[in-house]
């Protein structure tokens, strides 16, 4: 079993960010911890974890004191020995005391950079600690660290500069992001203009030609990593396996059901915690498994396929049809997508739905 | 009622100038509806009548009206109100006695104003010129007056001012229709004669003729014969609308009213025909009589190939009430199956393909509409083609000859230029120029029919700022030098595509054409070349470049059932698209030649 845990506080807002966050508000950090400890007793039956997040929000935005809190919580999960824990960071926040405190309780750190680049920083309205960064590389050996691309005016030697700061890192695991949009965001508000779809094509081509020159595997649409060093909590979404998700409007998957939380605090402090559940029907589940696992570029095992559905993938409607046209490729063990077309694949997504 | 108490008219107008407040206002002041029942219009029956401001399907109303001691019936006609359907006009004209001719005190005098009046004096009819409007402020009374003196030859005092929309004058022209427009003429007593206006189909009493009795009196369970058609029935309800249907035991010579007999095809019913007695038949059907033609052609295709069944349906039905309308089927490799489907002209066109889509939901593919094309072959042998799909190949044609028309354009002179650059530019020779007034002109130009469909009303529009109103009649074929014109998507023929054009203008229209379906195509997966060619040259060419994003950038555990979602409202877009080989094509494509713009 995977877990999610979120965490909506930040101690400023991203420009960007659509997530289930507000600003840190000590006053409900208590009163929400509370509660979703409840919520973790309501739901968790005793399954063995192989892996948990705590994302966010920005999770490293709470306080020790709070931080004691909620790892004392999360000690009712009965984890595997091997347990990946990640925990998603900003760097303003990790201070030493943080570091320290975090170190021997996970196993995976994920620090939000996006870009070095000071101008767009600030139009992200988001900080830098360069020095707090390389604390952490010296304290966590498994880091990812997140990249955000497709500013307006932004070039790709830019680009290219914000790679090579990564790279000189050396995380163990890059998870890139092209700036989308999102409704009710303070760049869609004031109506900034997306970049150009050629010109961001032209930035992904960058990326994956440069990590992959740099001996990151690109095993996602968007996620690299040095070998072996793949996010195995993020794979359980992309193989549509189940996962419990804790906390203000976080999701979850158990059996056929997904289901979804509140965002409204209030309510969550009530104990009203979910908002809605969809039963998935058998269609439905198929077409997430191709949804999901095209994404990955090892695509889906023909035979787990055929274990989890007792079904050829090969009837399903679309495959033969889409490997005829080369936009799906096949080897002795698996169905992918053909690289050329892994940023055009709603267009193949589509097929399935 | 007494025969010299009945008053037949129509009322005629051009577009916009007010016919149908009018014929409310008329309704009301007579009483035959209330004022609770009022409801904008009243004559139009249609949504997209209401919506367009124009009356596509005739109606006839009687009133009742008590005037100096005596009791009257007056029948008022509408009229459609657009070239497509001028022979309808014609036919609900020839019923009447008398037409109130409407124009815009703020107009004055348009195209149709004068093609109507030229219907109304063929007919014979009393004319009541009617200035309306007159409570706009930008009305100009002694202007529109001058126009109907001068150019109609009216005379002052005959013309009455109203405001059909606060009711002035109303009362007065109904005054004048009866003391001006005579009585019927005939007697009940000889052979029946009744002349065919209008039909429509009901879904209890069948196909409904509107008749006027110009001789003798039809009674229910007569055995009635139409002369064009020799179709027998026997009578079995008579009536009127009062607007609503009322009733009656006979028509008598002068009236209007309905004929039910049974009627299952509306073929049956030909409009301008002649109702005579079987058993006691007049010698002559009354003149004027004419098939209908179908002038525009298009191919129709159901967007989803499995909607074929309820498209033919669905036109079954359309036709029912539309004798004009005309389909058959017809197959095309890119599109699948459908119907070749024949209008009046293009408005007619447009109605019809906006109801199927509106009362039938069935969304449809049309391709560019045709005219038909008289082809002399080497061997002599004459054919007419409707569809370029149609055309022999080039080495066996002698000679092309397609319809022309002969324009009435009514336009301030100061847009006399912009008129004759956009009518050569349609391939349009000069005929000649009438000044209707010092600063209004009446321009006369032949032009291809195929120019006139093609976006013409739309160019003439914006080079005329709107000021520009504009009429045709046909009048005949004229040798053309015309090619069939292929374009291919992909390296592959779209036979739904294919047009046919003039030789001189082929180069042009092939560059729009391809230009403008590279903005209409989206982007697919690999780049698509658009080509035009004629024979086997091609003539322009574009590439719509491969689609370089279309990607969830990310999507983690909370994201998954939103993105779905928005994969959900993806995939509904596509199916206004239809895959042409491996291209997927949006409908709109298909109609792409009508909305080019030649000089870019």
């Amino acid at each position: 079993m995977s877990i999610y845990i979120h965490i909506p506080f930040c101690s400023s807002i991203c420009s960007y960010c659509d997530f289930c966050k507000m600003l840190k508000n000590n006053q409900y950090i208590d009163k929400y911890l509370k509660a979703l400890e409840k919520e973790i007793k309501e739901k968790y039956q005793g399954e063995k974890v192989k892996t948990l997040y705590i994302g966010g929000g920005t999770p490293s935005s709470l306080s020790l004191n709070n931080l004691q809190k909620l790892f004392s919580i999360l000690k009712i999960f009965n984890l595997d020995k091997d347990c990946e824990i990640t925990f998603e960071t900003n760097s303003e926040d990790l201070t030493k005391d943080k570091i320290n405190y975090l170190e021997n309780k996970i196993t995976r750190l994920s620090i939000g950079i996006q870009t070095f680049n000071k101008n767009i920083i600030n139009l992200l309205n988001r900080k830098l600690n360069v020095d707090n960064i390389k604390s952490a590389f010296k304290a966590f050996e498994n880091v990812n660290i997140d990249l955000m691309y497709g500013f307006q005016n932004q070039t790709l030697e830019d680009l290219k500069k914000d790679l090579n700061k990564i790279i000189k890192l050396n995380p163990k695991h890059i998870s890139t992001y092209c700036l989308i949009l999102e409704p009710h965001t303070k760049l869609y508000i004031e109506n900034y203009k997306p970049l150009d779809g050629d010109i961001e094509r032209k930035m992904y081509d960058l990326i994956v030609k440069t990590l992959k020159e740099n001996n990151y595997i690109q095993y996602e649409l968007s996620n690299f990593s040095k070998k072996g060093y793949q996010s195995k909590h993020n794979l359980t979404y992309w193989n549509n396996q189940n996962y419990y998700g804790f906390g203000l409007g976080a999701c979850g998957y158990i059996r056929n059901v997904r289901y979804e939380n509140t965002r409204s605090l209030n309510e969550y402090l009530k104990g009203h915690f979910i908002l809605n559940r969809e039963n998935l029907s058998l269609k439905e589940t198929i077409q997430n498994e191709f949804i999901l696992g095209l994404r990955k570029t090892e695509g889906i095992s023909k035979k787990i396929f055929k274990t989890k559905y007792n079904l050829d993938i090969k009837q399903i409607k679309g495959v033969k049809e889409l490997l005829n046209e080369n936009l799906l490729l096949e080897n002795k063990t698996n169905i992918y997508i053909n690289p050329k077309y892994l940023y055009t694949s709603n267009e193949i997504f589509i097929k399935f739905i | 009622m007494k025969q010299e108490n009945i008053r037949n008219f129509s009322i005629i107008a051009h577009i916009d100038h007010g016919k149908s407040t009018l014929a409310d206002r008329i309704l009301e002041l007579t009483g035959a509806i209330s004022e609770r029942e009022k409801k904008d219009q009243l004559l139009d029956n249609m949504d997209i009548e209401r919506e367009r401001g124009i009356t596509i399907k005739l109606n006839a109303a009687r009133l009742n009206y008590h005037y100096k001691n005596e009791d009257y019936i007056m029948h008022l006609i509408d009229t459609p109100g657009h070239v497509d359907f001028s022979y309808e006009v014609s036919r609900s004209l020839a019923a009447c006695e008398g037409a109130v001719l409407v124009v815009d005190a703020a107009q004055g005098i348009e195209a149709q104003t004068l093609a109507n009046v030229y219907l109304a004096l063929e007919n014979n009819l009393t004319i009541i010129p009617v200035i309306n409007k007159i409570d706009l402020p930008n009305a100009d009374i002694p202007k529109v007056k001058k126009e109907l003196i001068n150019n109609l030859g009216f005379k002052e005092e005959e013309i009455i001012l109203t405001s059909a929309k606060t009711g002035e004058g109303v009362e007065k022209l109904i005054h004048a229709i009866i003391e001006r427009v005579p009585a019927p003429n005939g007697s009940p007593q000889e052979k029946l004669k009744a002349l065919v206006f209008d039909s429509y189909f009901d879904a209890y009493k069948g196909v409904v003729a509107l008749v006027r009795i110009k001789e003798g009196t039809l009674k229910v369970k007569d055995k009635i014969k139409f002369m064009a058609t020799n179709a027998t029935y026997e009578v079995t309800e008579l009536g009127f609308n009062n607007p609503k249907p009322q009733s009656t035991e006979k028509l008598k010579c002068g009236e209007v009213g309905y004929i039910c007999a049974s009627i299952k095809s509306i073929s049956d019913i030909k409009v301008g025909d002649t109702i005579t007695l079987e058993n006691n038949p007049a010698s002559e059907k009354l003149p004027g009589y004419k098939p209908m033609q179908p002038m525009v052609f298009c191919g129709l295709y159901p967007t989803e190939t499995n909607k074929y069944p309820a498209l033919r349906e669905a036109l079954e039905k359309l036709k029912l009430n539309d004798a004009a309308l005309e389909f058959e089927p017809e197959t095309s490799e890119a599109l699948g199956f459908g119907f070749r489907c024949g209008f009046l002209g293009l408005l007619h066109m447009e109605i019809t393909l906006e109801r199927l889509e509106r009362e039938f939901g069935i969304t449809h593919i049309a391709t560019s509409p045709s005219v038909i094309y008289k082809i002399t072959k080497t061997d002599n042998e004459v054919i007419y083609i409707d569809s370029p799909a149609k055309m022999p190949d080039r080495q066996k044609i002698k000679v092309i000859e397609e319809p022309y028309i002969k324009t009435n354009i009514y336009v301030p002179s100061e847009y006399i230029g912009s008129i004759m650059e956009l009518c050569q530019n349609k391939r349009g020779t000069y005929i000649s120029m009438e000044y209707i007034t010092s600063s209004r002109v009446n321009i006369h130009y032949e032009i291809p029919l195929s120019e006139i469909v093609y976006n013409f009303f739309d160019k003439l529009k914006s080079s005329t700022k709107g000021y520009a109103s504009f009429d045709y009649d046909i009048i005949g074929y004229k040798p053309s030098d015309l090619v069939k014109m292929d374009i291919l998507l992909n390296g592959k023929v779209v036979d739904a595509l294919s047009l046919i054009v003039h030789k001189d203008f082929a180069y042009n229209r092939g560059k729009s054409i391809v230009y403008k379906l590279k903005e209409i195509i989206p982007r697919q997966l690999f780049e698509v070349p658009i080509q035009a060619v004629i024979g086997s040259k091609v003539i322009a060419r574009t590439d719509i470049k491969a689609m370089r994003k279309n990607v969830l950038a990310k999507c983690y555990g909370g994201d998954i059932t939103r993105k779905r979602k928005l994969l959900e409202k993806q995939k509904e877009g596509k199916k206004r698209m239809k895959m042409i080989g491996r291209v997927e094509v949006p409908s709109e494509a298909f109609l792409a030649v009508l909305n080019i713009d030649e000089e870019k």
